[in-house]
């Protein structure tokens, strides 16, 4: 499966195309320029990371694409079609805090999407117990979240987003609440788990080592209004390891991005 | 919506409801002898609040309100104060004085009565037993929401002992304290008219029960006018000195 | 010795004092009938107070439908829609300085002096706290739930019945065990102003013939009633948020 799936560069389709988005806020009549000019193209099965200062506009961004929140200009197409309403066939949604339901076990959260669509019971849980055997929680689906522990939840979480089995994943800040480690050992994860699925991924983080460490390609942003201001190939090989976070590469491509953020200007164009 | 629009929908829906209250018997959807309509009750009113008699009534109250309070309010802050700055004490009373408070209060009229009598003190004892618990709490809670931060800083920086409760106790706990003040009158108004109202030879409360059981309703319905509006803008006016008092709170 | 050793020490010196004061003459027995005493009575009356304590339960039943079914709905109304609850919620909460109990003159002269007349009181009585602490509630629902579920393609219909209604149970079970409180002492206390049955009437006609026996057996009687019913939803509510660590506020019932 893993060789089948490092040859997934070579089809090269267009999952998501975001062309000439624009977002004005308005909130007592006050209007205010979130996002402005952004156009992106995300291969299937891409690894794409957004970084960039704080309310530059990634989490809106990110839910536009999920059909959460409607731009004013612009249009998002995801697998050729435009992104109007969420639509969990297309793309699942994982976000900062698990937001697990607590009256639900972990499996039947993470059945949750599915019994929205009126999958039978038995169908259901057979589908979500693959999920958390994915994500490494095959033994936990009984538990409530509260019996959880932060990685464990955003672990159900990531189960959550994928038991429909959609093409594209947005995570907005998923590992932001968890401690480093945890944290490594969930950027590790989360490529095992995308590597064996081929799912397109757009990860928004403020980690620039994670960002690096994860992504096929860095879009960076810069603030007010919120512009992509530039591109990152990351042409370290996969699978990624610790040990790369060591290399001079990697060095000069945490260092690249840092120097785009801090930088005052968004004066430098992709 | 802004403020002031707020109030102004506000101020139109109670122009809707005395508006209801006066067209329901002036249209004869209601016999005006089971409601009469709000204008006759205010007249009622007006003209119930120039008889001396009521004048009389409502000194009594007043004064059964005012001795329940007086007595209650500084009783209760005293032993809250103790309770919180006691630990020992905190872990053996608290779950009784929470049991206590929820138990209702009204029940045990019957026993005052037995044991003072149907007479002012009564009444006022009456009054401070049904008050006296809810200030104790808040008063604990006020003392605990000082925070252990804010003391130290100012200790840190010299501040001596009245000026810690001078400028940091003070301040914290005087929003909790209002906030029990108020709590304080709601609780002790309706023990002291309850008191009046279950047996009794004068006060506000009497009279309202007598009127009832004699169906005069245009005199019946002017007393609670009386005693809501009164309840009302007390509440409101300690409402609004706990804002000032508390406007750094968000 | 602990905390909870030195209650159990506390209440029983009480008892024995209960005993022993008003039997050495220390208390006259108008003020504190001796405990054996109160407790012959309760058993020697069973029957009359069983029959005022069912009628009394019964009023109390119906009045809880009309204040929770009420109270939870209009809370649910108020804590979901802010424009609403910014226009209400002052309005609500200025009512809830008045002393309700004067309106019980007015529910006797237009329903008379019956069943209707206490459950009328006993319903107003429970309704505004009961819709106050639904409102706030109904507040703490996690916004971030429902944004969730509209990820996931959830319908309006689909996010009320899967998300807010299971979210909003404990609410519901708070806002039960205060009604049911509430309205047990609204009966109550109508039945000792003006009516002709039920314990409270019982308790207000053994107060005016100075028969301090039964007026405790009274009063012990709703206070256990109290008990129960608090222990009752307690676990109820115990068994509806067992997975949720702090799911409602605690608010204790401002029982006058
Ligand atoms: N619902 C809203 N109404 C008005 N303005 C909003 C709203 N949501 C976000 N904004 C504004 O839009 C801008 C972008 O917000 P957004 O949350 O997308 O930023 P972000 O990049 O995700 O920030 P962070 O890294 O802190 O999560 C901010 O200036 C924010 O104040
Ligand atoms: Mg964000």
């Amino acid at each position: 499966m893993k060789q089948a799936l490092s040859e997934r560069a070579v089809t090269e389709r267009p999952m998501i195309e975001v062309i000439g988005l624009g977002h004005t806020y308005e909130s007592r009549g006050v209007a205010s320029r979130a996002l402005e000019d952004i156009a992106l193209t995300v291969q299937a099965g891409r690894f794409t990371v957004i970084v960039g200062p704080s309310g530059c506009g990634k989490s809106s961004l990110l839910m536009m694409m999920a059909g959460l929140r409607r731009q004013t200009e612009g249009t998002i197409l995801v697998d050729g079609r435009p992104m109007l309403d969420p639509d969990p066939d297309r793309v699942g949604v994982v976000f900062q805090d698990a937001n697990l339901f607590p009256w639900l076990s972990a499996i039947d959260n993470v059945a949750f999407p599915l019994m929205l669509r009126g999958l039978g019971r038995s169908e259901r849980l057979d589908r979500a117990s693959a999920m958390l055997e994915l994500v490494g929680l095959g033994h936990a689906g009984a538990r409530y979240p509260s019996e959880l522990s932060g990685g464990m939840k955003q672990r159900v979480s990531i189960a959550r987003g994928l038991v429909q089995d959609p093409p594209v994943l947005l995570m907005d800040e998923p590992f932001a609440a968890l401690d480093e480690q945890t944290r490594m050992t969930m950027g590790e994860e989360l490529l095992r788990i995308w590597s064996q699925t081929s799912k397109t991924v757009v990860f928004v983080t403020h980690s620039l080592s994670e960002a690096v460490y994860l992504a096929d390609e860095v879009l960076v942003m810069s603030a007010h209004p919120g512009r992509i201001i530039d591109r990152i190939e990351v042409e370290l090989p996969r699978p990624r390891t610790y040990e790369m976070m060591a290399t001079a590469t990697f060095g000069q491509l945490r260092d690249r991005i840092w120097r785009q953020i801090r930088s005052p200007q968004p004066g430098n164009p992709a | 919506m802004s403020r002031a629009s707020m109030l102004a929908a506000r101020l139109l829906l109670l122009a809707l409801a005395l508006g209801l209250w006066e067209a329901l018997p002036r249209l004869g959807w209601v016999d005006d002898e089971i409601l009469p309509p709000f204008s006759a009750v205010f007249v009622t009113a007006l003209q119930l609040l120039q008889r001396p008699a009521i004048h009389g009534d409502l000194v009594t109250t007043g004064l059964q309100l005012g001795a329940a309070l007086i007595i209650s309010v500084p009783t209760g802050v005293l032993l809250g104060i103790l309770l919180a700055e006691n630990k020992r004490l905190a872990q053996v009373c608290e779950p009784l004085l929470y049991f206590l408070f929820s138990v209702p209060k009204s029940i045990f009229l019957p026993l005052f009565i037995l044991t003072l009598g149907i007479s002012f003190w009564q009444k006022v004892a009456f009054g401070c037993f049904s008050t006296i618990l809810i200030v104790l709490m808040s008063a604990t809670a006020a003392v605990r929401s000082v925070r252990e931060e804010h003391v130290l800083t100012a200790r840190s920086y010299g501040a001596t002992r009245a000026q810690i409760t001078r400028h940091v106790y003070l301040p914290s706990m005087l929003p909790v304290l209002l906030e029990a003040l108020r709590l304080a009158v709601i609780f002790s108004t309706t023990a002291v008219v309850l008191a009046e109202m279950y047996a009794s030879r004068s006060g506000i409360g009497q009279q309202i029960a007598s009127w009832g059981e004699s169906f005069m309703m245009r005199q019946l319905f002017a007393g609670v006018l009386i005693v809501s509006v009164t309840a009302i803008v007390i509440n409101e006016f300690i409402r609004w000195i706990e804002n000032r008092c508390s406007h750094w709170r968000s | 010795m602990s905390p909870s050793a030195i209650r159990w020490l506390i209440g029983g010196i009480l008892l024995v004092l209960w005993e022993v004061l008003p039997r050495a003459g220390l208390v006259p027995q108008l003020f504190l009938p001796a405990l054996s005493q109160t407790i012959a009575v309760a058993i020697a009356d069973w029957r009359i107070f069983a029959e005022a304590l069912a009628v009394t339960l019964s009023e109390a039943a119906v009045a809880l439908v009309f204040a929770c079914g009420g109270g939870i709905l209009a809370g649910a109304l108020l804590g979901s829609v802010a424009r609403l609850r910014g226009l209400l919620l002052p309005v609500v909460s200025s009512l809830y300085a008045v002393p309700l109990v004067v309106l019980y003159p007015v529910f006797t002269a237009w329903f008379g002096i019956g069943a209707q007349s206490k459950i009328a009181f006993a319903s107003l009585y429970g309704f505004f706290p009961t819709l106050l602490g639904t409102a706030a509630g109904i507040q703490t629902i996690d916004a971030q739930l429902l944004v969730t579920a509209r990820s996931m393609g959830a319908t309006l219909s689909q996010r009320l019945r899967h998300v807010v209604l299971p979210a909003a149970i404990p609410t519901v079970i708070a806002s039960l065990r205060l009604g049911g409180a509430l309205v047990i002492v609204g009966v109550v206390v109508s039945e000792m102003l003006t009516s002709s049955a039920g314990i409270g009437y019982l308790i207000t006609s053994y107060r005016t013939v100075l028969d301090s026996p039964r007026v405790y057996v009274g009063i012990l009687l709703v206070l256990l009633l109290g008990v129960l019913l608090d222990l009752g939803m307690r676990l109820l509510e115990h068994a509806a948020t067992r997975h949720r660590p702090s799911a409602v506020p605690r608010r204790a019932a401002p029982a006058i």
